[in-house]
């Protein structure tokens, strides 16, 4: 029989063998840091959701600068 | 109120990680229970965002309503409430085979059954579609070795991993021959062939997903039609 660790490895297997009680305590940590550091409650857009409207204004960073910049690239 | 937790918060519960931001239910659209979701809404100081407003006749139709909450307690949170959904069974359905799970002893929650949950994921986004293979190989992980026949049918027509597909092929090949006219790859499954296998999970997932399409186009229209003359509605009042 195939091992949980042989086809996702250690980490999601751990997470499988969590309980649903489990899983969601740990959740509600992952929320409580996000919350803590400043995260959106507003969805990512979501271009492939049916309800995503392109036109619709969204909420600003915490710090009003996007999430993600660029602090190097390469040429290519 | 007969609500259902639904899609990413009810992934935790059932073994997949989705980090969703709002909460989502599938609700019985009677008059009695949305009237208690409108009393749970207002204590919430929910307002709705975006378009459907929250009438019976959108959600009957399969639309969804946005409400955004600015109740200390829940400030900004996002709430989705949905009726319809594409192949997923009516909510008198749903709610006989629902999932309750107790978070603490003052408070239970209510969850759409994992394969209810399953076949609600089957969208046109790509982000769902390895949400549902890791649903069921959490519920194969967990069963396999004492399983019943209706699990086994669950797992011999839902599972999306070639390598346990062949696993339980190899196990359970009488009960595999009976699936075979449902869902034709199973005979890849038998003959233990796993790149074709793989490339027929991903055929049934691009025809799920083309469906999906198919079936919201009207829906987006209506959408894009109730966007329009709310903002006519706005350009009239200012």
């Amino acid at each position: 029989m195939i091992a949980p660790e042989d086809l996702v490895g250690e980490e999601w297997a751990e997470w499988y063998r969590l309980t649903p009680i489990q899983r969601w305590r740990e959740s509600q940590k992952l929320w409580e840091t996000y919350l803590r550091l400043g995260g959106s409650l507003d969805p990512e857009p979501d271009t492939q959701s049916p309800f995503f409207n392109p036109h619709e204004r969204r909420a600003r960073a915490a710090d009003s600068r996007p999430g993600v910049r660029v602090l190097r690239r390469s040429r290519v | 109120m007969r609500a259902l937790l639904i899609r990413g918060q009810a992934c935790v519960f059932y073994g997949a990680a989705e980090f969703s931001r709002d909460t989502d239910f599938a609700i019985l659209a009677t008059p009695q229970n949305l009237s208690r979701l409108r009393k749970a809404m207002n204590e919430l100081q929910a307002e709705v965002i975006a378009v459907p407003p929250f009438e019976a006749k959108y959600l009957r139709k399969g639309h969804a309503v946005h409400f955004r909450c600015h109740h200390p307690d829940a400030d900004r949170m996002r709430v989705d409430v949905m009726t319809k959904m594409r192949n997923v069974d009516s909510f008198s359905k749903l709610w006989l085979r629902r999932t309750t799970i107790s978070i603490d002893p003052n408070e239970t929650c209510e969850l759409m059954s994992l394969a209810d949950l399953v076949q609600a994921k089957k969208t046109q986004r790509d982000k769902d579609w390895p949400m549902i293979r890791r649903l069921v190989e959490v519920h194969y992980f967990g069963n396999r070795e004492s399983a019943h026949p209706a699990q086994r049918r669950f797992w011999l027509m839902e599972l999306r991993t070639p390598e346990l597909l062949i696993e339980l092929a190899s196990i359970h090949p009488n009960e595999l021959r009976r699936f075979k006219r449902k869902r034709p790859l199973l005979e890849l499954a038998q003959t233990g062939n796993e790149s074709a296998l793989a490339d027929a999970i991903l055929e049934e997932e691009r025809a799920e997903r083309a469906a999906d399409r198919e079936y919201w186009a009207p829906l987006k229209r209506e959408l894009e039609q109730l966007r329009l003359t709310r903002k006519k509605s706005f350009r009239h009042r200012s």
